[in-house]
């Protein structure tokens, strides 16, 4: 039986057992019903570090930020609610403000939380939760099955976050939930043209780090500015920065010397300074920098400067291991959730008739193959584990990596029969056997094998 | 005091104190200079270090003494601190329009730099000669390397500090600017070292980037270079990058007056200047906010290097006096009320032990009788009921049995069985004495290892008892059988003779002989059977008394033992309880001792203790008086 299997039966178990208590059996319900939904993704991380940006980046969308957590779902109508206490929710009206979209949260402005309904193509796999910057790690974690965490240079303070995100038995075995993103990239190197490939190299610097390594699945570089300009850029926008773009480089750089200069009232071009500053405000000075010379290397059609501009801003690869390590793992990282709360359950209301499922829960969390599965999908991808070329791509490959079914795991791309897949997993097994046992490897290289086996051993069960 | 502007390029540079002086050597007596016009707070700052010494605080005479050789060195050191990748090396590269500090996007600055002035350019590295000695008091060597190279060599292991040394007209009056780690940087190694420069600082440059205000932690790091050094200017740098610069620079303004910190603000952009640098642009110059900055660190840090030196030293000092009086004042309120009061409680706790022991000893002695009389009752009942049992045995045997045969078993088998009774009806006393012993000892006021005597048994105990007589036993001997016979046979014969002869049979006959013989035989039997009968009453008799002769001579026995063992217990615990007694008695009139020698003693010590804390206090107000932030500290 798969690991989501096992939990969902533990949590139906669990509401027989406590049938009796209203608040418990409220409790199990509500993870019951959070089972079934698309993976709850949290953004969090410091004051004024992005985290409103990046969401939106995501959606796709402008939404004015809010002073508590919003909830971002699909829908097929835009529609918001505020929660407030146990009380029912109220209707928000969603005005514009300016060119945002803005949440008309009035009376319930320090509401518990606000869920914006919003038929956005990213919102059909993922809820995302954007958190104000002083709630807790546990209030973040609470509702959340993944973590998006923002910081500029790792500081003592955001390891302390992420330390304390695992600070749980549970959680700890499956440290699976948390992808790290170096925010506000474009200013690194003081906002340099070059300034997001080398927020590339710390990130990637980052991932290796023993300190960063362990509390999160993946490090990237995120330019919160320009990756909402590459998702929600305007014509007139785009209009503005063509024209910029037109002045000759010299003298446009001295004019982009400082964001004062640049919206300041000496400027070489019939260009308001409102218009001026509004750019400024939008994309900031690095990103006027990249966009203008981006359009005079030739990007110069809106869907050319916006594609460049989703796989320069970092927002690529942040929806890349937003895929990967959150949405396709979506059935483990639900069976996380719920195993943390049935955690919670037995230890606020012990009680004899549950002693079996207490016994169960820490069986299954010892067992689960699927935490370390991940654990070493993330650590082949970063590099911190290295393996020989041809090994690590059929390693990924088998652990899941690119798909979680059986076929896909056995690299077929069409479908083969049972006779086919069984010859295909023994092959696989015994080469990776003789890996797990080579005494000339290093150490990693064979804990890696190792789970690799183990994944192989549990495949020819669910064939046979 | 001093016009440093007035000595541009003099070989030799003013001290900041305005005061020649010999050789001061750190380890050496404070002192050993010859003052010409020694400024007031060097006097206050020796003061505060004998201070320190009398206190025996070599710590903080350390610190203080470190403190003196720094402010007395000519050098300025202005320290440039804030967190990792807020444009500090930009910010020195600027400042002395040269990269002397190597810039990089991810953590560059490895170990503290310092910039100071040199005819020609030049770098080097300080690094431990001896592999793995901490930061302080170790032998350094330098090794000189090219400047564009300091960062990179510098990564290596053991450097603790990089020293560029380039021409300057802004490092010319001594001035040194300390490029230094970033802070709460996840390798702590760099806070370290940062905050060990720390306090060799003159005055501090505390930088934040215009693109997000103050953060609590820079905010706590603000605080904390506060406390070492009080004169700090905070450092907006990166504002060509952010639009919103000037509400940031509100917003941290707002934040520094609501946290108390008086530090000036200054918002600068490095990019601005370097370029402007470059191209010769004055406007730009003027726009990256530089000039300012450069003009608060000439009038502000060079200029006032007097002001400076008097409010570190005011703050270097009073911390150390804070920390002398601390404990003075409490030991001062301690001889007021506690230390007395804890004399005479000691001489009460005395007294109530001494009267505990008295009362108790009263319960282990009721303990101690009543349980030994319990002890010989129930031994005593314990070992009539054996006798008692024995004797129903011997009863039944010789309800039947005849003595006469096999009473050398028996007799064994009696002697076997006392023997017994006694062994474990004296185990059982054995045991419930050191039952007893213990239950006393529980009652007994205070624990000791010797408290349960080893042995209160006497020795002698288990004398044998008196032989075990032989009753007198009658043989039935054959004559005797005879003559009983003839005796039985002769009234038959006689009776039977006379019925006969009145038939006329003659008196012996057939009949009367018959039956004479019947009757002798019936006689012989019933006299075997008396003399049998007899013969088990005498053993019986015999048995009972020497079982009584046991019971008797052993029971004493058992009741002797038990008033030994009572005796024994008494003189053990009574010993035990008077020297108890004694020692109490003597801490009771040693605390009682105490209480009034501490009189006098505490009112001398309080006059000392009062007078030295005047004198601190007193220094402190003179300390403060230098220019520091204000503090209370009264006696």
């Amino acid at each position: 039986m798969t690991l989501d299997r096992v939990v969902w039966s533990m949590l139906q178990e669990a509401l027989g057992v406590y049938r009796d208590s209203p608040r418990a059996t409220a409790w199990l319900r509500s993870h019951a019903e959070r089972y079934t939904e698309p993976v709850r993704i949290a953004v969090a991380g410091r004051s004024r570090i992005g985290k409103s940006t990046v969401v939106n980046a995501l959606i796709g969308d402008e939404f004015t930020p809010q002073n508590s957590f919003v909830w971002y779902r699909g829908g097929t109508e835009p529609r918001a609610h505020a929660f407030t206490g146990p009380g029912r929710p109220h209707e928000l009206t969603i005005g514009r403000r300016g060119n945002r979209n803005h949440v008309e949260a009035g009376q319930f402005d320090r509401s518990d939380r606000v869920v914006v309904d919003w038929p956005a193509r990213t919102l059909r796999d993922v809820v995302l939760i954007d958190t104000p910057s002083e709630a807790t790690p546990e209030q973040v974690l609470g509702d959340a099955d993944a973590l998006v965490y923002l910081m500029r240079h790792v500081q003592d303070e955001d390891l302390k976050f992420l330390r304390s995100a695992n600070d749980h038995p549970i959680a700890r075995t499956a440290a699976v939930h948390t992808v790290a993103v170096l925010a506000r990239a474009d200013e690194i190197g003081a906002g340099r043209i070059d300034a997001l490939s080398s927020a590339k190299q710390i990130a990637r610097r980052y991932r290796r780090d023993p300190a960063v390594e362990p509390s999160c699945q993946n490090v990237v570089s995120v330019a919160g500015l320009l990756a909402v300009a590459a998702r929600t850029l305007r014509e007139d926008e785009f209009a503005a920065l063509r024209v910029l773009s037109s002045l000759g480089r010299e003298e446009l750089e001295d004019h982009l010397l400082s964001a004062d200069r640049f919206a300041g009232e000496q400027f070489p071009l019939a260009m308001e300074p409102t218009v001026r500053q509004a750019l400024l405000e939008r994309f900031g000075i690095f990103g006027v920098r990249l966009i203008t010379a981006l359009i005079r290397q030739g990007f110069d059609s809106q869907v050319k400067l916006t594609g460049q501009l989703v796989q320069r801003s970092g927002l690529g690869e942040l929806r890349d291991s937003i895929a990967v390590h959150f949405v396709e793992r979506r059935e483990v990282l639900k069976a996380r959730s719920a195993m943390l709360a049935l955690d919670v359950l037995f230890r606020m209301e012990p009680r004899q008739s549950a002693r079996r499922l207490v016994a169960d829960l820490e069986r299954v969390v010892a067992s689960a193959h699927d935490f370390r599965e991940l654990r070493l999908v993330a650590a082949l991808q970063s590099g911190r584990t290295k393996l020989p070329a041809e090994l690590q791509t059929e390693a990924l490959r088998l652990i899941g990596a690119e798909g979680v079914a059986p076929p896909a795991r056995l690299g077929f791309e069409y479908e083969a029969d049972a006779g086919e897949l069984r010859e295909a997993l023994l092959d696989a097994l015994l080469r990776w056997q003789a890996q797990a046992v080579d005494v000339h490897a290093p150490q990693n290289h064979r804990r890696a094998a190792q789970i690799v086996v183990r994944t192989c051993e549990e495949l020819l069960l669910q064939l046979s | 005091m001093r016009n440093v502007t007035a000595l541009p390029n003099s070989p030799i540079r003013p001290f900041k104190t305005g005061i020649a002086f010999e050789a001061f050597t750190q380890g050496g007596e404070h002192g050993t200079m010859s003052q010409v016009m020694a400024p007031p707070w060097l006097d206050v700052l020796d003061e505060t270090i004998g201070a320190c010494v009398t206190h025996r605080r070599p710590d903080l005479e350390a610190r203080l003494r470190e403190k003196r050789a720094q402010q007395l060195d000519p050098k300025l050191r202005v320290l440039v601190v804030g967190e990792s990748k807020q444009g500090k090396s930009q910010l020195v590269n600027a400042l002395l329009n040269a990269p002397v500090c190597a810039v990089g996007d991810d953590i560059t600055t490895t170990v503290p730099t310092f910039v100071q002035h040199a005819d020609t350019p030049s770098a080097a590295l300080v690094r431990n000669a001896s592999a793995g000695g901490s930061i302080f008091h170790t032998p350094t060597e330098r090794i000189a390397v090219p400047i564009d190279q300091v960062t990179k060599q510098a990564a290596a292991q053991h450097v603790v500090r990089a020293e560029i040394g380039i021409p300057r007209a802004l490092l010319d009056s001594g001035l040194v600017l300390i490029d230094t780690p970033g802070v709460g940087d996840t390798r702590s190694a760099h806070t370290a070292s940062t905050f060990a420069t720390l306090m060799q600082a003159d005055a501090v440059l505390l930088v934040s980037d215009a693109t997000g205000e103050l953060t609590s932690a820079e905010m706590t790091l603000l605080k904390k270079v506060m406390e070492a050094c009080p004169n700090v200017t905070v450092v907006v740098t990166k504002i060509d990058l952010v639009p919103s610069w000037r509400h940031v620079v509100e917003r941290n303004r707002a934040l520094l007056a609501r946290a108390g910190i008086r530090a000036k603000l200054i918002p600068v952009s490095s990019a601005l200047r370097l370029r402007a640098a470059k191209t010769g642009d004055q406007r730009l110059n003027t726009e990256s906010g530089f000039p300012e900055l450069v003009t608060c660190v000439q009038s502000d840090i060079v200029a006032s290097a007097d002001l400076l030196a008097r409010r570190a030293v005011a703050v270097v000092a009073s911390s150390a006096l804070t920390q002398l009086v601390t404990p003075l004042r409490e030991e001062l309120t301690t001889h007021d009320s506690s230390h007395t009061v804890a004399t005479i409680s000691t001489l009460q706790e005395a007294q109530r032990r001494v009267d505990e022991l008295r009362r108790r000893s009263a319960r282990w002695q009721n303990v101690l009788n009543d349980e030994m009389a319990d002890l010989i009752s129930d031994v005593e009942y314990d070992l009539r009921d054996r006798t008692r049992k024995i004797l129903r045995e011997v009863d039944k045997t010789y309800d039947e049995a005849d003595p006469a045969i096999g009473w050398d078993k028996f007799e064994q088998w009696l002697e076997d069985n006392l023997n017994e009774a006694a062994t474990t009806n004296f185990a059982w006393l054995m045991e419930r004495a050191e039952w007893v012993a213990a239950k006393v000892a529980r009652n007994f006021p205070v624990y000791r290892e010797d408290l349960i005597p080893g042995s209160v048994l006497p020795d002698d105990l288990l004398e044998p008892a008196s032989k075990l007589e032989k009753p007198k036993i009658e043989p039935f001997s054959m004559p005797q059988k005879l003559f009983t016979g003839l005796r039985g046979s002769y009234g038959g014969v006689l009776m039977f003779g006379l019925v006969t002869s009145l038939a006329g049979m003659p008196l012996i006959n057939v009949i009367s002989l018959g039956a004479g013989a019947l009757f002798g035989g019936k006689s012989i039997l019933d006299e075997s059977d008396q003399r049998l009968k007899r013969r088990q009453a005498a053993a019986k008799a015999a048995a009972q008394r020497h079982v009584d002769d046991f019971f008797m001579k052993f029971s004493k026995d058992v009741r002797d033992s038990g008033r030994h063992i009572q005796r024994s217990l008494r003189n053990h615990f009574s010993t035990l309880a008077e020297e108890l007694q004694e020692t109490l008695l003597e801490s009771a009139r040693s605390a009682k001792r105490a209480v009034q020698d501490d009189q006098t003693e505490r009112e001398r010590r309080m006059r000392e203790g009062r007078k030295e804390l005047d004198r601190l206090v007193t220094l402190y107000k003179r300390v403060q008086a230098l220019g520091g932030p204000a503090m209370e500290l009264t006696a």
